[in-house]
């Protein structure tokens, strides 16, 4: 389970939303601009307030951490 | 070559040494670089209005096609010369090469006031265009009302109820004239002059602000702050290496966009180049990577980076 939590102006959400459909990845996508109940999610989750955000089977990353999320993924490269 | 830095003189450097059939490797943290955070782009030549995001990709797009070769996510902890070859001492990996670009622009200079540390990412943000749209309906302050700030106030006020714009100068500077207008007559907008941050209260974020305005001291209840104080060149790495200047910026000779030190190049916001603007950075970037070229050819060794 993936889930990703970014604002559609975010740069770094772009690109790291681009990288997990590159690596054939399927992802909850929520723009936390648009929705209160998963900003506070977010909020609660990340113990932050930056976006993105990715939640990959329960674990919390906050920004795009090429490395950790290559590692949790199990993405050969 | 290795080119360190993906933003706009990073990838247009990789554009030329490509073409020029030679051996290219970029290194990066995060492709795109600072300008990919811009908000709106409308100067630079043949497109007339964009995203920082969206150039960027499309510069990075055109330096993929041609096929450089570039890694992402790379930490690089030291340069180090050896005869003449630099090796390159990433996280993980180490690389060679005879001729290296530094791209590596510039960073945002961080608050340094009680407070600034320890609301980090809670509620304190250095990248309005990521995360003004969390602040819906909230109460902000940006500190920092030079170009930059105006721009963030400008971008906020899509979203906050109410911004405070905290200018340490009395009148708002800078090239907009207009933007200053917009802002002086929009209500949201409450420009403070003469102001300076001096503390970030809070408590498990961000709750309010303290600053002094002249000689008196004032607080206000804030859900968030956004800090355009400017930014330092991300010159660390070549420290011991090359010339730098006063602004810690690295000194390139014009014409060549080598350093001081043979083999090293450089290009973009990290140099004594004064106009950091992108389209300059991809000048430079170009400029830089026929530089390195024509000192590859004077090495007679075009089959290594």
């Amino acid at each position: 389970m993936i889930k990703v939590y970014s604002t559609p102006t975010c740069p770094y959400c772009v690109t790291l939303k681009k990288f997990l459909k590159e690596k054939g990845f399927e992802f909850e996508d929520i723009d936390v601009s648009a929705d209160q109940t998963e900003l506070q999610e977010m909020i609660d989750k990340s113990g932050q307030m930056g976006v993105p955000v990715i939640n990959i089977d329960g674990q919390i990353i906050v920004g795009f951490n090429r490395e950790k999320i290559v590692e949790l993924l199990n993405i050969k490269e | 070559m290795i080119i360190i830095g993906a933003g706009p003189a990073g990838l247009s450097a990789a554009i030329y040494g490509v073409r020029k059939k030679l051996k290219t490797l970029v290194l990066c943290q995060h492709l795109g670089g600072q300008a990919a955070e811009a908000h709106a782009v409308e100067n630079y030549p043949g497109i007339p209005g964009i995203s920082g995001a969206e150039l960027s990709e499309k510069i990075t797009a055109h330096a993929k096609k041609l096929g450089a070769e570039i890694k992402e996510g790379i930490t690089i902890k030291r340069i180090a010369p050896t005869g003449d070859i630099f090796e390159i001492q990433a996280d993980k990996d180490t690389f060679q090469g005879r001729a290296i670009i530094l791209a590596t622009g510039k960073k945002y200079r961080q608050l340094e006031i009680p407070g600034a540390a320890e609301f980090e990412s809670k509620g304190i943000s250095y990248c309005t265009t990521c995360d003004a749209p969390l602040f819906s309906g909230k109460t902000v302050a940006v500190i920092g009302a030079g170009d930059a700030g105006q721009d963030a106030a400008w971008q906020l006020t899509k979203y906050a109820a109410k911004i405070y714009l905290l200018n340490k100068y009395a009148e708002l500077r800078g090239a907009h004239a207009q933007l200053h207008e917009h802002l002086s007559d929009n209500e949201k907008v409450e420009i403070c002059a003469n102001s300076e941050p001096v503390e970030i209260k809070g408590g498990k974020f961000v709750k309010g602000l303290v600053y002094k305005c002249g000689d008196d001291t004032k607080e206000i209840a804030v859900d968030g702050i956004f800090v355009e104080i400017g930014a330092v060149p991300a010159s660390e790495l070549a420290r011991d290496l090359v010339k730098f200047n006063k602004k810690d910026e690295i000194v390139i000779d014009p014409k060549t966009n080598m350093t001081s030190r043979t083999g090293i190049f450089a290009a973009g916001d990290v140099t004594d180049t004064p106009q950091k603007q992108m389209i300059v950075a991809a000048g430079e970037g170009a400029k830089a990577a026929l530089g390195a070229a024509e000192y590859l050819k004077s090495l007679q060794n075009t089959d290594q980076y």
